[in-house]
């Protein structure tokens, strides 16, 4: 008996080694599978996912880009089934149009004991023109249901040989196995970049392609004759081989997920055609950011003067210090040019944006640095990519999506801009710009690197004078201070808000806080800090149990709940800027009262120097003294400090939440 | 006369607008609350047969800040049938000096097709523009052609929030052997003028205010002044109808574009009725049904010319196992039909709005099907066949308590969706709460949900168990530190009940002050929303859905503590609902905390939003009420 059960689990593993991924081969197995091996909680799983990219040589074209795709898919319950609709975008540009070709696709269900397919029909493709420069091709399978498993495979032929799309080994739901390969000529030099979590090394082997040409004659006694003759070169194949790759979950403070998304990115670094020289793309930083120099959009674009001259002239003509023109103009742009919310560092035409009043990041800030570099300061735009676009650890023009202005002023002191924001200052960046390092393009290509992160801390400093009364209601007066980040997001919203509507999402967010006298100063002078005062009061704030009065003398302002709820972290705490939080509060305590007990005074730190927490509390007569303190001083923090990141939270929660006692005298 | 009245008009308008000075004759009262002022919109609709509508249009919209730029609305759908003529947008500066023109060519053209649709053919050409300084405005005109009839536009001045209207006009002009059918609504504080005549009718208003959407109170669609305009003779997607009522349309709608889509094929026939052998109602048979449908076919929406109104052929959904909310609805129907069972396409508003058809206005309404089932009793059965996992006959607040056209071979009538009572949508919560010495809680719960609760929960069973933990912290997101032991969630769909069996500890749940210990009582179900505060409130109150929580727990007190003083038992009833706390002394070391809230559903005047708040108010307080303990 015990023999035939090993057996029999041994045919099973058996069975389930010798899967087949060919084309149609979807097994009874597959179907019968009801969890996920290698994730019980997957809704939905690729079983094989696969893809070849290589280029083709067709007469008269030249060499074409080709992808093949095949990917079977498995469905555990109905929440995974939007894995059953599938979009193919193809671009449609001025250097032609991507076409797909060869779509099959089937659905696989187990029917009475057996496997039945049915084939999507032609009918149900759906190709429509997204907009100007993409076509989508769309499609959902037929009869899915929990069990079910889809397979589909198509080529894409592309002109665009130099764009090779990113390869995606990690989705929302996990792989079982997957195959991806590269398979390029020698004539094109590509140079990958892969990113994630997930160690990723291809095979790289050389093979042999050839091309034969074909020329037709009509031979002079009748008759065709054909001309063969051919081209022998070598191409470098890399191969991908990748199984059980767990799902990517989203977790809270990420700047964005896909930056932890394993994927390989091929970039063109050369082509070398016989008989032609070298062009080359980008291989190293030098090359990147020679070619970006280079390219028209760019060094072109910061020449330009003419457009804006005479204006800069009368703006900054009689001024003399480095810093105030740097001041001047940086306020100019911000006032003329809006952004319209696109990214780049290229620009579309600064003349055009300058004129209309609008324009893009490249745009505005390559304006700005042309202008600077007019009045005679030494500036430079810097190449930058957005929170939302990943981390460039590699030489890649494709690692930078947005452009910000550098200047060192004769002072040596360093400013970076960004013009597209009307209340960021001189190294107070938008949000989006703050990720990792910045590569300042230098006059005619140098470079050299710059960390965006900021280094100055942005605090809020609240001073709350504040008395309980025999009801146990809080009437006060709040004062606070804020600068930098705080400030500018303070500015951002307030600013652009319908004031009364601002003070009443204030006063919501607080629970129906009533609030008087609400001012806001330095909300336009941009050089000070936030400062935003109000007298308050608000009811039963206060404990009355007894002969008794409790209260946690932060009140409304205390933090409640621990934005870490996740019992495990994978990926680093994104804070985005270092910040410094403090509460000074004054209370004064009811007649008839007298102060029973306060909470101990504490002082607590992350290891490292990553940040702290202090808590004080002085009472005497019938008035308190509390001040608190939160720092964080480091803008990213490892996953490895999670758990006790998370238990600091917890801790001073807790501590803020302690409360006094008062008593009847 | 009829065409020398529309030019007189047109060029009113066009001199009204070529004062420019714009932005600076804008009314105080127009601001309050604005982000955008529509200065002049005019729509003129020339219906020229009953296949063939002309439309001119033109919107002036003062953008005061950033948030206004929304309401440009500077977008135009099309589609086969439909053809753009011109497109042209305008923008002036704060003193009303052109700054721009942006040409039909250099409008964005895509396809209309939104996140959960798979394709449609209808596109959409819309401005992208960068506003440089507020205020600014926009005059965007457009004229088209449109072979479908069936939706003329209606006059709909107010379409949003913050947004305010000087001048808003509208005409239509239509031949004689067309009749054409208006209905009016919410005029009460507008003044509406109008012209009558035979093959002419125009509509205009002046100065309506801007409204600002507030907590509890009516959707806009059922606040917002409108004239709503059919004409009896339209063609949809080249299928012609004569419509005057609700009758005629479902009439026309049965015969037209279901009756012919009732292709079941034999197999499937066969297969439900084998199915429902042996079931012994039609309650039992519809049951079997319905979960063969949802284990069969799922919601995709494809929307392909006359499929944009007609459903798919049933055989086509056998096959493909997939269609829309009105390919899915009628397949049941025709499933339904098989083993004997009546039922009838239902269309409807969804969401939680529960906005109504027109109940005297016969038009092109809804934008959702499902399916009624009548019952002799009158409490028809209701079933919303896009979803694979709703219970039978449940449909939450999705398609609740609304008016609904019911479209039956006879014609169409109009009917009321299933309501939800206070007392049907239940949660109940039975607890043990073990409080140690050091203030740490141990928590034990069974919560059981009905009605529209059961609606707010059954989705939780699709969550994976990280997801869950995390909901659960959030949940009760007021105890920090807390943990989750154990959970545990049943869907009982024949019941429709959701059951959530959960454990949790927290440390330091009571603090602990020198000799004494405060305990919150309520660990389990705080009410934590109070609803937003309004210097001066303009809406009426509305509370959509009553609903009722019973919580009962039993609290273990820690054993070195004794009770000090503890909070007197609680009762407050009012229109808006009722709140009950009681605090028994079970033993020495047991109290048992009882708790019930209930809130019922009611139209009020605005004056009463503020008691209603107070109410919440009072709630969350007495939801924080402590009891001290002090060491034995």
């Amino acid at each position: 008996m015990r023999v035939i059960l090993i057996v029999f689990v041994l045919c099973i593993t058996n069975l389930m080694f010798s899967q087949d991924y060919k084309f149609g081969k979807v097994s009874k197995e597959e179907l019968k599978e009801t969890v996920c091996s290698i994730d019980s909680t997957a809704n939905a799983a690729f079983l094989y996912k696969f893809r070849r990219t290589y280029y083709e040589y067709i007469k008269d074209e030249g060499f074409v880009l080709k992808t093949d795709i095949h990917e079977r898919i498995k469905f555990y319950n109905q929440e995974g089934f939007d894995y059953a609709t599938k979009q193919v975008r193809l671009y449609n540009g001025s250097g032609g149009e991507e076409k797909i070709s060869n779509l099959k696709a089937y659905t696989y269900n187990i029917e009475k004991g057996k496997v039945v397919s049915e084939k999507l029909s032609k009918d149900d493709i759906f190709k429509s023109e997204a907009n100007k420069y993409s076509n989508s091709v769309k499609f959902t399978m037929p009869n899915i249901k929990p069990g079910s498993v889809i397979e589909f495979k198509y080529q894409i032929n592309s002109p665009y040989w130099s764009n090779v799309d990113e390869f995606i080994f990690q989705h929302d739901i996990p792989i079982k196995k997957l195959e991806a390969e590269f398979d390029v000529p020698e004539y094109y030099n590509f140079k990958v970049n892969t990113k994630g979590f997930l160690s990723v090394v291809p095979e790289v082997e050389n093979k042999n392609g050839v091309i034969r040409f074909v020329d037709k004659s009509r031979s002079q006694i009748g008759g065709t004759v054909y001309d063969n003759s051919e081209i022998a070169y070598y191409r470098q194949v890399s191969k991908y081989h990748l199984q059980d790759i767990p799902a990517l979950k989203e977790e809270p403070f990420v700047n964005s997920i896909n930056n932890y998304r394993s994927s390989a990115k091929y970039e063109l670094s050369y082509t070398k055609f016989p008989n032609s020289q070298i062009e080359t793309y980008s291989t190293t930083w030098e090359d990147v950011v020679d070619r970006v120099y280079q390219s028209s959009n760019f060094g072109d674009e910061l020449k330009k003067t003419a457009y804006f001259q005479s204006d800069i002239d009368a703006l900054v003509g009689s001024v003399s210090g480095a810093e105030e023109k740097m001041a001047m103009i940086f306020d100019y742009v911000k006032s003329q040019v809006k952004w319209n919310g696109y990214y780049g560092f290229y620009a579309d035409d600064v003349k055009k944006a300058y004129k209309s009043h609008a324009g893009s990041s490249g745009d505005i800030n390559l304006m700005l640095t042309a202008m600077l570099r007019y009045a005679g300061l030494n500036a430079n735009p810097v190449l930058v990519s957005t929170r939302t676009h990943g981390v460039p650890l590699f030489p890649t023009r494709e690692g930078y999506n947005y452009v910000v202005t550098w200047v060192r002023l004769p002072n040596d002191k360093v400013a970076l801009l960004d013009a597209t924001d009307k209340y960021s200052v001189p190294n107070i960046l938008p949000l989006r710009a703050l990720n990792w390092q910045g590569r300042i393009v230098a006059e005619n290509g140098g470079y050299g690197v710059i960390d965006l992160y900021p280094k100055n801390k942005s605090e809020n400093s609240v001073t709350m004078m504040a008395k309980i009364d025999e009801e146990g209601a809080l009437e006060g007066s709040y004062r606070s201070i804020k600068t930098n980040h705080r400030a500018l997001s303070f500015r951002n919203s307030y600013n652009e808000a319908d004031k009364d509507d601002f003070l009443e999402k204030l006063e919501n967010r607080y629970n129906g806080i009533e609030i008087s006298d609400y001012t806001v100063k330095n909300d336009m002078d941009l050089s000070k800090p936030i400062q935003e005062s109000y007298k308050f009061n608000k009811e039963s704030q206060v404990d009355i149990i007894g002969e008794k009065m409790y209260f946690s003398p932060l009140f409304h302002l205390r933090t409640k709940e621990n934005p870490f709820k996740l019992e495990k972290r994978e990926f680093p705490v994104d804070f985005g800027y270092p910040s410094l939080t403090s509460f000074r509060v004054i209370l004064s305590i009811p007649e008839g009262y007298k102060i029973e007990s306060t909470p101990e005074s504490v002082a607590l730190a992350l290891p490292d120097n990553l940040g702290s927490f202090s808590y004080m509390v002085k009472g005497g007569g019938r008035n308190i003294q509390v001040m608190v303190e939160t720092q964080i001083n480091e803008s990213i923090i490892s996953p490895i400090y999670y758990e006790v990141l998370k238990e600091y939270f917890n801790t001073f929660i807790q501590k803020e939440a302690e409360q006094i006692v008062l008593t009847k005298v | 006369m009829r065409v020398k009245l529309f030019t007189s008009f047109l060029l009113v308008t066009l001199s009204v607008f070529s004062q420019n000075n714009i932005s600076l004759t804008i009314p105080n009262n127009l601001k309050e609350n604005a982000n955008a002022v529509i200065r002049e919109h005019s729509i003129d609709v020339t219906l020229r047969s009953s296949s063939d509508m002309h439309v001119v249009q033109k919107r002036v919209v003062t953008v005061l800040n950033k948030q206004g730029n929304d309401h440009i609305d500077a977008y135009l759908y099309y589609d086969d049938n439909k053809r753009i003529i011109s497109l042209e947008a305008i923008v002036f500066d704060a003193f009303g000096r052109q700054i721009k023109k942006i040409k039909k060519k250099d409008f964005k053209d895509v396809s209309a097709v939104d996140g959960g649709t798979l394709y449609s053919d209808s596109r959409v050409k819309y401005l992208e523009y960068t506003p440089i300084s507020y205020p600014y405005t926009i005059e965007i005109s457009c004229e088209y052609v449109d072979k479908n009839t069936a939706f003329i536009e209606s006059f709909y001045p107010l379409n949003d929030y913050y947004l305010s209207v000087q001048k808003s006009s509208y005409s239509l002009s239509f031949p004689s052997d067309i009749k054409v059918r208006t209905k009016k609504r919410n005029f009460e504080n507008v003044n509406l003028e109008e012209v009558v005549l035979e093959n002419y009718l125009s509509f205009k208003v002046k100065d309506i205010e801007a409204i600002k959407p507030e907590d509890f109170s009516p959707s806009l669609s059922a606040i917002a002044p409108r004239v709503l305009v059919a004409s009896n003779e339209f063609t949809l997607e080249g299928v012609s109808a004569h419509v005057e009522n609700w009758e005629d349309f479902g009439k026309w709608m049965y015969h037209d574009l279901i009756k012919d889509t009732q292709d079941l094929p034999q197999s499937t026939l066969k297969e439900i009725k084998s199915l429902v052998n042996g079931a012994k109602s039609d309650l039992e048979k519809a049951k079997i049904v319905y979960q063969y449908v949802q284990d069969k076919v799922r919601y995709i929406s494809v929307q392909v010319g006359i499929g944009g109104w007609k459903p798919f052929n049933v055989s086509k959904v056998d096959e493909l196992g997939y269609g829309d909310c009105k390919a899915l609805t009628n397949y049941t129907m025709a499933l339904l039909k098989a083993v004997g069972i009546d039922s009838h396409f239902t269309v409807l508003y969804a969401r939680s709005s529960q906005r109504s058809m027109e109940n005297d206005f016969a038009s092109m309404q809804g934008n959702h099907a499902i399916l009624n089932i009548p019952q002799e009793n009158g409490e028809d059965i209701w079933l919303e066949c896009t979803s694979q996992k709703l219970p039978f006959g449940f449909i939450g607040d999705f398609t609740d308590d609304r008016d609904v056209l019911v479209i039956t071979p006879e014609g169409g009538k109009i009917e009321h969706t299933k309501k939800y009572k206070v007392d049907e949508s239940l949660q109940s919560i039975k607890g043990v709460c073990n409080i140690s010495n050091e203030g740490a809680i141990k928590a034990k719960v069974t919560v059981i949900s009905k009605g529209i609760q059961y609606d707010d929960k059954y989705l939780l069973e699709t969550e994976t168990s990280r997801d869950l933990d995390m909901h659960y912290k959030e949940h009760w997101g007021y105890i920090n530190g807390l943990s989750i032991d154990d959970m545990e969630i049943i869907n009982d769909r024949d019941n429709i009940e959701f059951i959530e069996n959960i454990s949790f500890n927290a440390l330091n749940y009571s603090k602990i002050v020198g000799d004494r210990m405060l305990l919150t009582l309520n660990a389990l179900n705080r009410n934590r929303h109070i609803p937003d505060r309004y210097r001066s409130r303009k809406l009426p109150l509305q509370i959509k859905r009553g609903f009722k929580d019973i919580d009962s727990v039993e609290i273990k007190l820690p054993s070195d503590y004794k009770i000090e003083s503890k909070p007197e038992n609680v009762l407050i009833e009012n229109k808006y609902g009722s709140y009950k706390m009681e605090l028994n002394i079970k033993d020495e070391n047991t109290l048992v905390y009882n708790r019930e809230f209930i809130i019922t559903d009611g139209y009020f005047p605005k004056e009463d939003y503020e008691g209603f708040r107070d109410f919440y108010k009072e709630v969350s307080k007495q939801d924080n009420a402590k009891i001290a303990l002090i060491k034995k």
